[in-house]
């Protein structure tokens, strides 16, 4: 147990110093190589933060709103043709062409997929940005679902059929309830594709799409450190309230039997 | 009263059921005896309308019903598995059926709680699945089925994850219910003494054929059905011990 307990504490720590340091360097000012802490600090990079117009308090609306979007259609999209694919073919083709944006690496994807893209003249837009992550999280949801619908599910369905159910009782009475943790976990780790993707959105979005990782890198590239860092507390405070709020299906099998 | 009128059903070419004839009275038992593969399960789920594409016609009270979905026959299939769901507590997954068919409050209570009482489980009304045992689960599935009143019901080896006191508790429980509630029913098993159990009248499927036998006589004098080999088995046990 005492063993456990320090093991713990030496994970935590490792968790709590980088975010410690990025809140550190946010707050710091004129913090150089070799002093080894600044000597003044400022609330500066904050207000600018909060001011009307901020670009930083854009891209993180934006990619709120991105993200949100992408996880939910790819989510629901993906757990109906998930279901279409595990009853309706033998084929397992599909399925393997499910694996293809990831076995090719998504920014090879974000190559191939940009000369369709180009034609329809989404390159450098929000929707062209969208429907390039969907088209990564959407493959990502078929394989998180394809499990699911197995033989005890089928036989859920029938019954509730036999009972007297029509297909939407069969989705809010079975499939829904039975469904729940497996949904809010595929959301939260589609959410964090979309959220944590770069090179694909820096490549589609050809840098008009300012998510909140561009912005990161982008301070960075600009050897801008207080506000890289700052940037950087908000790209994890959102997945952080995710995990929080979701802490319950992530450990648990909520609902099994 | 449930007819059904040489049914055959194939998969991919292979025939499954081979022109099933058979007759299910009101009221009655036919306990359905045969081995894995034999076409018991086809033959139920063809009944519940889970399989269409067949060949053949069923009626159930002279009228025919193999144009209608699952959800319209009136056949309640019962699987193995007691499948309850699981966000719902045992009261409310026996009202299940009377939510989907919009009846009221007050009946759907009255009708519960003689339901709960009827299979034993007035004290489990508020527990979850999760909190109940294997046979509660099977008996609260039971239960689901029974509150709609199907024109037939359909058992898919209901009690075969029992253990063995609880599946003879659940066999004594099946038939007191199934004759008080005066239901129809279908019961499927690989198991010769289930079938002389719950049973009131006995068919035996193989290859996809079904044979109804006469009278229990026949059914326990049939080659085929076992159940000679299976008595002279136990007597074989009984002498070894002598």
């Amino acid at each position: 147990m005492r063993w456990q307990r320090l093991l713990f504490s030496i994970v935590a720590i490792c968790f709590v110093i980088p975010l410690a340091v990025l809140a550190y360097l946010s707050l710091s000012a004129n913090w150089y190589f070799p002093a080894l802490w600044s000597h003044s600090f400022t609330l500066e990079h904050w207000h600018w933060l909060l001011r009307d117009g901020s670009p930083l308090t854009f891209s993180l609306l934006l990619s709120v709103g991105l993200s949100l979007s992408v996880s939910v259609a790819a989510t629901a999209l993906g757990f109906f043709v998930s279901r279409l694919l595990a009853y309706h073919t033998t084929s397992t083709y599909w399925l393997l062409g499910a694996y293809f944006p990831y076995v090719i690496a998504p920014v090879v994807f974000a190559v191939m997929l940009n000369v369709y893209l180009l034609r329809l003249g989404l390159t450098g837009t929000l929707g062209g940005v969208m429907l390039a992550q969907l088209l990564i999280t959407f493959p990502y949801a078929i394989l998180f679902f394809y499990g699911f619908w197995n033989e005890r599910i089928r036989n859920l369905e029938h019954l509730v059929r036999t009972l007297g159910g029509n297909f939407r009782t069969v989705v809010t009475q079975a499939i829904l309830p039975s469904a729940r943790g497996l949904i809010a976990v595929c959301f939260f780790q589609t959410y964090l594709i979309s959220w944590f993707e770069y090179g694909l959105t820096q490549f589609i979005g050809v840098g008009k799409v300012p998510t909140l990782t561009i912005m990161v890198f982008r301070y960075i590239s600009e050897a801008n450190p207080h506000l890289a860092a700052l940037a950087g507390l908000l790209l994890i405070l959102p997945p952080l309230g995710l995990l929080v709020v979701n802490r319950r299906f992530l450990l648990h099998k909520a609902w099994s039997i | 009263m449930v007819t059904l009128n040489n049914i055959r059903k194939a998969f991919e070419g292979q025939p499954v059921l081979k022109g099933v004839n058979l007759r299910v009275e009101d009221g009655e038992t036919l306990a359905v005896l045969g081995r894995s593969g034999s076409g018991k399960t086809t033959l139920l789920k063809v009944m519940a309308g889970i399989h269409r594409a067949y060949e053949g016609s069923m009626r159930v009270d002279g009228e025919a019903i193999d144009h209608l979905p699952p959800q319209k026959r009136g056949i309640v299939y019962l699987y193995q598995d007691a499948l309850l769901f699981p966000h719902l507590t045992a009261r409310e997954n026996i009202a299940f059926g009377l939510n989907v068919r919009n009846a009221t409050a007050i009946d759907r209570e009255e009708k519960v709680t003689q339901v709960l009482r009827s299979l034993r489980l007035s004290e489990h009304g508020q527990k979850y699945p999760a909190e109940l045992s294997g046979g509660q689960r099977q008996r609260v599935a039971f239960g689901r089925a029974l509150i709609i009143q199907p024109a037939i019901l359909l058992l898919d080896e209901p009690f075969a994850s029992l253990d063995f006191g609880t599946r003879r508790e659940m066999q004594r429980l099946f038939k007191r219910v199934a004759h008080q509630h005066a239901m129809t029913t279908l019961f499927v098993t690989h198991d010769a003494r289930e079938a002389l159990s719950v049973g009131s009248r006995f068919a035996h499927m193989e290859d996809g054929r079904l044979h109804v036998f006469p009278d229990r006589q026949a059914f326990i004098n049939d080659e085929a059905s076992g159940i000679r080999d299976e008595i002279n088995f136990w007597n074989e046990i009984d002498h070894t011990h002598e």
